[in-house]
């Protein structure tokens, strides 16, 4: 019997094979498209059901009656052809004819109908795995054997469109695999093999897709589709197999899943998991919400188990096998669910459905939640919220919290990791900020969960976070010291709930918020539209107020009225009353007051007037003891008992400075000390710490101001000193930037030299820098326009009034008696700018001498980073402030020195990082180009040198720095010194033509109030 | 109510090297007399604001407590009370006082109450005169213009209450007198100018009947006003301050029970000062309150009429213009206030020392008003000049 069928089996085969040879034959001789028409014609009809008359309009008459008189062959035998020519090598022989030949040489010329009924229907009604693996490598078919391959491509990607997408072709893929499935095991080598290689060809479609492919074959839409295609095929799968539940085999994963499965990971490797997500999760969704819905009782879990319709999620997450995939389609889901702002149930039973399983027999997936997505990722807290529910704590979060089931060995194991991380010093200094609140976030709600029995059982929670506490209280970052007060609370709370301990002010609510303002943009929308509701309510509120105070206000006014005109009566009534109790001496006093009152009416025509009252105010400034010598001054700062004599002293330190008398000179140094070590935060006044601070800090600045040298000399005396702590150093460094500062701005007048000079000098008065003051008379100096904004200001442009001339004299309607120049008071006065440079070194050198020794209570390079990073920005601000000045240039060499050692610019801190960054920026911005020119063609090799380590050292943290501030500021920072070098390039290149410019180029058009140094000018 | 400024004042009279404890007009001369701790004593020329003379006239250590002189007693004389024990009165020479004091009274008192000289209501004048004299007074009282006519009425004027004074003075011998805080503390006593003898002791130990005036000890005697009220037949009356805050009155006709008592204040009365119609006063002391009173006579009874409370205590000094209408304290918070003396509300608060002030005095014709501190300086003031 076998024997037969096989036989006939085989004469089907060779009859097929034979059939496509003629076909093909017939195809390669012809000469008209008709003849095409009818070999194809011929095969087809035999293979399937063919209306022929469908075909009769539209081909030539001679081969009309061809087709019509082929006869058709019954069901059966069409059956055993079909099954012969998709199951041999018949199909992809006439396949490759088709797609290749016909295609680029008879196609365009058929009748649309006939390339549906004898063309299309070889692919359309084909076995769908099989089409794909025969169809897909066309798309890239590169044309070497002479064919047209643009109409080949097109035609390809037609087919493609037509068989997976219009004729749900990958639906009928995984049937085809889920079938074929029940026949063979599904552990055979070859099937997965097969099934792998179908699944990378379709998901390669979009790849393949030239540009202008159907837009449904680009990734998006080709993915979105084929995915809602597997889901529903799925979902309808587990409809039907609801009613025969028996015949389903839990353990096992049929082979449509499987295909499935293999289709998602490719789809996530290929980067569209969102698509796919989107897809995914409305109808995981539909489907917990359905149960949630129906059943109450807390044993979802069973509930989920035993319906049918939820094992095709539970298993679906098996299915996919690539791990890769996996994470990122479990990130994906978290996202998504995020985003459509779930409620935290229907996450858990969310990620309970699709990862439990694999949850409780993968390894890595479970390291994949309760690790790398606890410690290395970051999602909103809500996400993260989820993921404790379900990894750690593995209970809905509704259960009943004294019902706790969940291991608390696995828990605590957690948290032991999460503290661990969390407390390293290392993770404070590297970690990016959204990193350190995610994990704080995480160590904070498992601390909430936490019970002081927990507590006991853990061998060094308790050390470790009372460790990452007190590191992250020193930091300098805000906050990064609000984490380590929110957790300080979380964990006096786990200690004692009843005794919560707030280490700042600001957070006492209950609530804490552990985004730390560091939230994602959606949800940052959704807090902004919270924000606008709760300001309409108050709006609305201040609204209904506001009507009813207006009112109030009236009333009260016209109570007030009453109240004084029913006074008045009573006073009238008072001396009838004769149940009054008469004191003698009020009465006394009223009777001679009112006497009085007639006798001043009486007189008041003389009086009256010349007693109207002075103000009356009164203040008892002046009657505090003013200290008018600094050497009180001094004296009462040093008696610290006495904190009224110690705020006095603050309060009129800096105008006595500011005054600069001749012993200021003795005292400074004197002065300079007992401001420092004063204690203001001890003297002042609750809440009233921050003046007497500021006033100790505009006293100090004055003190630097007025008499630099003396005060710098004691002040970099005392910042080295072991006797001050971390904040003082902190205070003197800012006191000298601000100093520094305001030497800059400093304006002195002085009358003006006369230029006009009889004897004229080839040196000028002014400053190199400044163009010369050549020019008609009466032009004021030159000042210096600065551009807002930019820190670093390389167009340098300077300005300065020219007196009009005789013939631009405008005549206004105001007359004046001169042609004086309006501002001649202005031009007598010379303003001399920037005090500064001449004290530069004197700030600079000492401060920079001692910062590497370590010494009792000194380690800038260890504990005290931040006082090393405000003594590196101070630094910056002080060679900025010398900008452009020869100083500069002679402290620049020192300062890089300084900066390129490895301790200050690895520094371990991002705060010191973004300081050397800052310094060295403000180094690039203050050398002037030609002395950077002057420098290169001198051989200086310090300088140069360290230039090119800026060069080399932005570089390195624009590339691998994890603070994002660094690395922008690498940017910026590498910016500055192309412009430099493009400067100093242009200056080494015509030293002589620049100089030449300068000169000549001035006096050319004095006629504008504006001369731009040409070579000063630099287009940004 | 206007909120102008307070006034600085018209000019600052600098030249004593110590703090300035009593500052005292004269009488017609437009000179201003000043006694200072060091002992100074300073004449001013009040209208070029210049020394007109200094001398020596107590000893430096011990210094000046008061300076004070009077038409009752001579418009040449000027009396100066020292922390030596002594009081002494000298005589104005062109261009400075006498060398020599022409009288010198031990007291032999050391302590810090200033001393008095009588004061006479234009009342008690007018009755003790003619009737010529009285309606010729009543006139230029009624019409204070003119008065201020010109200077020279004003001088004329000025001469003639002057030359009626002296006829007072040689009408009632008693307006001649003193009243110091005596050798006991807690008395007054009361001497004659022109003897140099002690004329009577008003001692508070004395026992009375009258159960409204406490027996108890009142403390050291803090300030005192001498005067002559109209109903006195020419019998002074002492009002006087003690250490407790309360406050005697006597007549020198019954040394030993004083007319009334009363306590205004609860700390030591610093300074008194009566109105020219010796009707009413004012009184500062340690504590925060500026208390004006009303004094009657013919019940000898002494009620308060405004009761006004400081933000910081101490008033040392205190002053009724001549035309009772406003009066000055002189406050150890440094400050001058002014108050309108009928109705009693503050007027201006003055702000030009920077250490305690110790006295303050109104000229005769109430246009300036001076005020001692503990600075060293003397400022003289134009508050609400009468209207011309």
């Amino acid at each position: 019997m076998e024997d037969v069928s096989n036989t006939i089996k085989r004469e089907v085969e060779t009859g097929v094979l034979e059939k496509v040879g003629e076909v093909t034959a017939a195809i390669n001789s012809a000469k008209h498209v008709d003849q095409v028409i009818c070999a194809l014609h011929s095969l087809a009809s035999l293979l399937f059901p063919l209306d022929s008359s469908l075909l009769s309009g539209i081909i030539d008459q001679r081969y009309r009656d061809e087709i019509l008189s082929t006869k058709a062959p019954s069901a059966n035998e069409r059956g055993d052809w079909w099954q012969a020519f998709y199951r041999g090598p018949a199909f992809s022989t006439l396949a490759r004819i088709l797609l290749l030949d016909v295609a680029s040489n008879w196609l365009a010329c058929f009748p649309l109908s006939a390339r549906k009924h004898v063309y299309d229907i070889f692919f359309v009604n084909g076995p769908a795995a099989k089409v794909v693996q025969t169809l897909i490598p066309c798309l890239q078919h590169d044309g070497s054997d002479g064919i047209d391959v643009n109409a080949v491509h097109s035609n390809t990607e037609r087919l493609v469109v037509l068989c997976l997408l219009e004729n749900n072709g990958v639906l009928q893929i995984s049937g085809e695999f889920g079938i074929s499935c029940q026949f063979k095991d599904s552990t055979d080598e070859c099937l997965k093999q097969t099934l792998s290689r179908v699944a990378q060809l379709v998901a390669s479609i979009p790849d393949k897709a030239r540009l202008r492919a159907p837009i449904s074959l680009s990734s998006h839409s080709f993915f979105k589709q084929i995915t809602i295609q597997l889901l529903s095929g799925a979902e309808e799968r587990a409809s039907t197999l609801s009613d025969k539940a028996a015949t389903f085999n839990k353990s096992e994963i049929d082979g449509s899943l499987l295909f499935t499965g293999e289709i998602f990971s490719r789809i996530c490797r290929r980067g569209s998991s969102d698509v796919l997500l989107s897809e995914l999760v409305p109808r995981v969704l539909r489907h917990v919400r359905g149960f949630l819905l129906s059943s109450s009782d807390a044993a979802l879990s069973d509930v989920f188990q035993s319906n049918p319709g939820s094992e095709v999620w539970l298993k679906l997450m098996q299915a996919v096998k690539d791990p890769y995939a996996g994470e990122r389609m479990s990130e994906q889901l978290l996202h998504q669910l995020a985003i459509e702002r779930v409620s935290d149930i229907e996450a858990y039973w969310t990620l309970w459905l699709l990862f439990n399983q694999i949850f409780n027999h993968q390894m890595s997936i479970r390291s994949l939640f309760v690790d790398k997505f606890l410690l290395w990722k970051v999602f909103p807290v809500c996400c993260l919220r989820w993921i404790l529910q379900f990894s750690v704590f593995k209970c809905p979060p509704d259960a009943d919290p004294l019902l706790k089931e969940h291991d608390t060995h696995g828990f605590l194991d957690t948290v032991q990791r999460l503290v661990a991380v969390w407390s390293k010093r290392e993770f404070v200094q590297s970690a990016p900020m959204e990193q350190q609140a995610y994990v704080t976030a995480a160590v904070g709600l498992c601390l909430e969960k936490m019970s002081k029995e927990d507590l006991d059982k853990t061998k060094d929670v308790m050390h470790s976070i009372l460790q990452g506490v007190s590191c992250r209280l020193e930091s300098p970052t805000d906050l990064v010291r609000k984490m380590a007060s929110c957790i300080a609370l979380m964990f006096s709370k786990v200690i004692d709930p009843t005794n919560p301990l707030y280490l700042d002010d600001s957070c006492t609510e209950d609530t804490i918020d552990w985004e730390f303002g560091l939230s994602t943009p959606e949800k940052r929308t959704l807090s902004t539209s919270t924000f606008t509701e709760k300001n309409l309510k108050e709006t609305k509120t201040s609204l209904t107020f506001v009507p009813k105070e207006g009112p109030n206000c009236k009333l009260n006014d016209g109570i007030d009225n009453n109240v004084k005109s029913r006074k008045k009566k009573l006073s009238d009534f008072k001396s009838i009353d004769p149940d009054e109790i008469i004191d003698p001496a009020t009465f006394n006093y009223e009777s001679v007051s009112d006497q009085d009152d007639d006798n001043a009416s009486e007189d008041s025509d003389c009086s009256s007037d010349s007693l109207q009252p002075y103000d009356l105010s009164d203040d008892d400034n002046d009657l505090k003891r003013n200290f008018s010598q600094l050497v009180d001054v001094v004296g009462a700062l040093r008696k610290s008992d006495d904190a009224d004599g110690v705020e006095r002293a603050l309060d009129v330190a800096e105008k006595l400075v500011r005054a600069s008398p001749d012993e200021l000179t003795h005292v400074a140094g004197d002065l300079v000390r007992t401001l420092v070590q004063v204690r203001c935060s001890d003297l002042a006044v609750e809440g009233e710490e921050e003046s007497a601070e500021e006033k100790r800090q505009r006293a100090l600045v004055s003190l630097l101001v007025t008499c630099p040298f003396e005060s710098l000399d004691t002040l970099n005396k005392l910042l080295y000193s072991p006797n001050i702590d971390v904040s003082q150093r902190i205070m003197i460094l800012d006191v000298m930037t601000e100093a520094a500062l305001e030497l800059t701005n400093s304006k002195s007048m002085k009358p003006k030299h006369q230029t006009k000079a009889i004897i004229s000098t080839i040196s000028e008065t002014q400053p190199w820098f400044l163009p010369s003051s050549i020019g008609p008379p009466g032009a004021s100096t030159w000042k210096e326009v600065s551009e807002t904004g930019t820190l670093l200001n390389w167009s340098n442009c300077y300005e300065r009034e020219l007196p009009p001339k005789s013939s631009e004299i405008k005549r206004g309607k105001t007359r004046r008696w001169s042609l004086k120049s309006v501002n001649m008071q202005e031009s007598q006065m010379e303003w001399s700018h920037n005090k500064f440079p001449l004290y530069a070194a004197a700030f600079m050198l000492p401060a920079m001498e001692g910062f590497d020794k370590k010494r009792h209570g000194v380690d800038l390079l260890g504990r005290d980073f931040i006082v090393l990073g405000k003594l590196i920005y101070m630094l910056g601000i002080c060679i900025k402030c010398a900008s452009l000045h020869p100083e500069a240039s002679a402290m620049a060499p020192a300062l890089l020195d300084m900066l390129r050692s490895r301790e200050v610019c690895h520094h371990k801190e991002a705060y010191v990082r973004r300081a050397v960054l800052f310094a060295a920026s403000c180094v690039l911005a203050a050398l002037h180009p030609s002395y950077i020119a002057s420098a290169l063609t001198e051989g200086n090799l310090e300088l140069s040198n360290g230039l090119e380590w800026v060069r080399t050292w932005a570089l390195h943290v624009a590339d691998s720095d994890t603070d994002r501030e660094c690395y922008m500021m690498a940017m910026s920072c590498l910016q500055l010194h192309a412009q430099m070098a493009l400067q100093t390039s242009r200056a080494l290149e015509s030293p002589e033509s620049t100089i030449k410019q300068n000169v000549i180029g001035l006096p050319s058009n004095p006629s504008k109030g504006t001369i731009k140094i040409p070579y000063l000018n630099v287009e940004h | 109510m206007s909120k102008r400024a307070p006034p600085d004042p018209l000019a600052v009279l600098r030249g004593h090297r110590a703090s300035v404890m009593d500052v005292c007009f004269h009488p017609t001369e437009p000179i201003l007399l000043t006694g200072s701790t060091d002992g100074e004593l300073r004449i001013w020329d009040t209208v070029q604001h210049r020394t007109v003379s200094s001398s020596w006239v107590h000893s430096a250590a011990h210094g000046i407590i008061s300076v004070a002189c009077s038409p009752l007693i001579g418009t040449n004389k000027v009396i100066s009370q020292g922390r030596d024990g002594t009081v002494k009165c000298w005589d104005i020479e062109d261009g400075g006082l006498s060398r020599n004091p022409t009288l010198t009274i031990r007291t032999n008192s050391y302590h810090f109450c200033k001393l008095s000289l009588v004061k006479k209501p234009y009342a008690s004048a007018k009755q003790a005169e003619g009737p010529t004299h009285e309606s010729e007074r009543k006139s230029r009282e009624t019409v204070d213009t003119e008065r201020l006519h010109d200077s020279r009425g004003e001088a004329t004027g000025s001469e003639i209450e002057c030359s009626t004074n002296q006829e007072d003075d040689t009408h009632s011998e008693g307006a001649k007198y003193v009243a110091v805080s005596g050798e006991q503390n807690s008395e007054v006593e009361i001497w004659d100018l022109n003897t140099a003898e002690r004329f009577a002791r008003l001692s508070q130990n004395c026992s009375t009947g009258f159960p409204n005036i406490s027996t108890k000890g009142r403390g050291m005697c803090m300030a005192i006003q001498a005067y002559l009220p109209s109903k006195s037949q020419g019998f002074i009356n002492v009002l006087a301050g003690y250490e407790d805050g309360s406050m005697l009155l006597w007549d020198v006709r019954n040394p030993g029970i004083p007319l009334t008592a009363v306590k205004f204040h609860l700390e030591p009365v610093l300074s008194l000062c009566i109105d020219r119609s010796c009707n009413g006063g004012i009184s500062g002391a340690a504590d925060q309150k500026i208390v004006m009173y009303n004094l009657d006579h013919s019940t000898g009874s002494c009620l308060i009429k405004k009761e006004t409370n400081l933000e910081r205590p101490g008033i040392s000094g205190t002053s009724i213009r001549p035309d009772d209408k406003i009066a000055a304290t002189a406050g150890w918070d440094h400050r001058v206030r002014i108050y309108n003396y009928h109705k009693g509300n503050p007027l201006a608060v003055l702000k030009y020392h920077h250490s305690t002030c110790n006295a303050v005095s109104f000229a005769a014709d109430c246009k300036l008003m001076a005020s001692a501190s503990e600075d060293t300086t003397i400022a003289l003031w134009e508050l609400y000049p009468p209207q011309t």
